[in-house]
């Protein structure tokens, strides 16, 4: 296991290497150039230079990314990802003070995401065609089509504003910072807008899912020799519908790091999310880079995290 | 090798009844799967909805002129109205006017065409994208197809919208080509995979091998004898990804990277909306159902043509 763990992060580096590559790209091809905020009509023309200068934007592009992804490597150095144009602190520093922000709302999402989507997509599928299965998939449905951003903007004017049973923005009340309740309160929305569609779409697969299982022979095997049908149903069937649904969660986790961009900017979330789409409005390339490789580690890592939790929960998949 | 009797068929005739053969006609591929599309009450009725969307999107303007975009300082938030106006000229605002007295009923209209032209223009890219990566990939295999999954396994670890949003606001604030493209080439991933499935299938089949062995070039090969039967799959892909191109580009304009007045997009509006709830709260309603409605429309008529054009796959 940890061989292979090993040798899919081997594999990962050239993926990476090209998401820097394609990043890298994304900011020094753009029109104009990355010292252009710095152009205001009281700057000398020595500070630009030196600006040039201490930036590397004189040195041909090659060499401008190799000196950038030696650097970018060493991330045990705080300059390593170089320093926010807003606000000169270390992009390292910024991210890391607000990761926990972002994980919070992400994990919260997935957590009710699995609590609610997992026992909808079981009772669906034990009782096939009933009105119960038929409401739960006509919600999915709905749920599925309904964009993130445009619920969670729905839910902002309607539990925010016109009911205004909760805050609009941030995480936390001014003069209760750190209460946990508060926090939640605060999270309620958010959490909502991003679980939504991703309780639609699983629900359905976990339907699928079970449906499948719930044909197989050892299924009938296990109701033959006698066993109770709920014991065939909670144990023997649902172990297994639920392995591929570890697959889903190595993809969700990615889509909840970088797809909650939308809802944070939305909610003004203090996370990393918001903090990327200002970036890309104010052209803070240090931090636009660094978003982009923070999306590409997640999606490596949640793929990684998926093979592995498979192979752990079904013997019969071997890892190599 | 005996020489066929002339007179055998009508023979024949009179051994089998015709009726039964009339009543049971040999359907092509493309008669079946309609009929079972037909067949299919959900999948018929996203495509109606589709179908009224873009009539409507395209006739709504040609009828009511620069309604959408014309500002008129005394109809500020006003309400619905239907009929002649002073000078003669038909006045139809069922939706009412905007914060700034634009017709509301015009705008959603425009911003529908403006929205759906976006999805399938950047659809066209990814199938065009889609297809050529996956075909090569599918068809030469080898190292061919290794360098190229690669690229695949690159962008997918892209944070797409991310990099959709830096796109066009960095290349160009506002610019619907800017957009398209950017959703263009992020979103060919899905597309080259269904494909080069469907060639490493074909590259195999005895028809395709003959025609290899007849001399065909590979470029004649894979147009004329493999991508027909691997059109299914990205027919349905294609449809789901107007869907999702409509919504990335309604996310983009909202957050106000995208399009902005006086032009009209779903996004563009109901960034509008958000602004003035509280005087108009009906603006954030009307994009939305737009919205909703594509993308449910196509999800139903994208599941409908899966069924329908690949009945294995269920």
């Amino acid at each position: 296991m940890g061989g292979y763990a090993a040798r899919r992060l081997m594999q990962a580096v050239p993926i990476l290497a090209g998401v820097a590559v394609i990043s890298f790209g994304l900011v020094h091809l753009a029109p104009g150039e990355p010292i252009d905020r710095f152009r205001t009509p009281t700057i000398r023309p020595e500070q630009l230079e030196g600006l040039i200068k201490l930036y590397g934007l004189d040195r041909p592009l090659i060499e401008q990314f190799w000196s950038w992804i030696a650097t970018y490597v060493q991330v045990w150095r705080p300059e390593a990802w170089g320093y926010s144009f807003l606000d000169g602190q270390p992009v390292l520093h910024k991210i890391a003070e607000r990761l926990p922000a972002t994980l919070l709302l992400g994990g919260t999402a997935l957590l009710v995401t699995m609590l609610v989507a997992i026992p909808l997509g079981i009772l669906a599928a034990v009782k096939q065609y009933s009105l119960a299965d038929r409401i739960i998939t006509s919600l999915a449905t709905v749920g599925y089509a309904i964009p993130a951003f445009l619920l969670g903007l729905y839910l902002l004017f309607f539990g925010g504003v016109v009911l205004g049973w909760f805050p609009l923005f941030g995480l936390e009340s001014f003069g209760k910072e750190g209460d946990p309740l508060d926090m939640a309160w605060h999270l309620v929305l958010p959490v909502t807008s991003l679980s939504v569609q991703s309780i639609a779409g699983w629900s359905r697969y976990v339907r699928a899912s079970m449906l499948e299982v719930l044909h197989q022979d050892f299924v009938r095997t296990a109701k033959a020799k006698g066993l109770p049908g709920r014991r065939v149903t909670y144990k023997h069937a649902l172990r297994n519908a639920l392995i591929p649904v570890i697959t889903l969660v190595g993809l969700t986790i990615p889509t909840l790091l970088g797809g909650a961009a939308i809802t944070e900017a939305i909610f003004s979330y203090p996370g990393v999310g918001q903090m990327g789409v200002e970036a890309v409005a104010q052209r803070d390339y240090p931090v636009v880079l660094a978003f982009v490789m923070i999306g590409g580690i997640g999606v490596i890592l949640g793929n990684l995290f998926a093979d592995m939790a498979y192979a752990v929960a079904d013997p019969r998949i071997k890892l190599g | 090798m005996t020489r066929i009797d002339a007179t055998a068929p009508e023979v024949r005739r009179q051994e089998v009844d015709l009726d039964e053969f009339d009543a049971t006609p040999i359907r092509t591929y493309w008669q079946l799967a309609r009929q079972r599309f037909l067949r299919n009450r959900l999948a018929v009725a996203g495509l109606v909805v589709l179908a009224i969307l873009i009539v409507g999107a395209l006739l709504v303007p040609a009828l009511t002129g620069d309604a959408w975009s014309r500002a008129a300082l005394s109809k500020v938030n006003g309400a619905p109205e239907i009929g002649t106006g002073e000078a003669g000229e038909l006045i139809f605002a069922p939706l009412g006017y905007s914060e700034i007295g634009q017709n509301v009923f015009a705008r959603v209209a425009k911003a529908t065409g403006t929205s759906l032209s976006i999805g399938f223009a950047a659809v066209l890219i990814v199938v065009v994208i889609g297809v050529t990566i996956g075909a090569m990939a599918g068809y030469f295999g080898g190292w061919i197809d290794n360098a190229l999954m690669r690229l695949v396994d690159i962008v997918l670890s892209l944070p797409t919208l991310f990099i959709i949003l830096a796109l066009v606001s960095f290349w160009g604030g506002g610019s619907i080509w800017v957009i398209i493209i950017a959703i263009g080439i992020t979103g060919w991933t899905t597309a080259a995979r269904l494909v080069r499935a469907e060639f490493l299938r074909l590259r195999e089949i005895d028809y395709v091998q003959a025609a290899r062995a007849l001399g065909a070039s590979p470029v004649r090969i894979m147009i004329r004898h493999m991508l027909p039967p691997a059109m299914a799959p990205i027919i349905v892909a294609a449809t789901l990804g107007v869907a999702d191109s409509v919504v990335v580009e309604a996310a983009l304009s909202f957050l106000g990277f995208g399009i902005s007045q006086p032009e009209a997009s779903l996004g563009n509006m109901l960034t509008e909306a958000n602004t003035y709830f509280f005087r108009n709260p009906w603006l954030v309603v009307w994009p939305g159902v737009v919205l909703i409605a594509v993308v449910m429309s196509a999800s139903f008529l994208g599941d409908g043509l899966r069924d329908a054009l690949d009945p294995r796959q269920k």
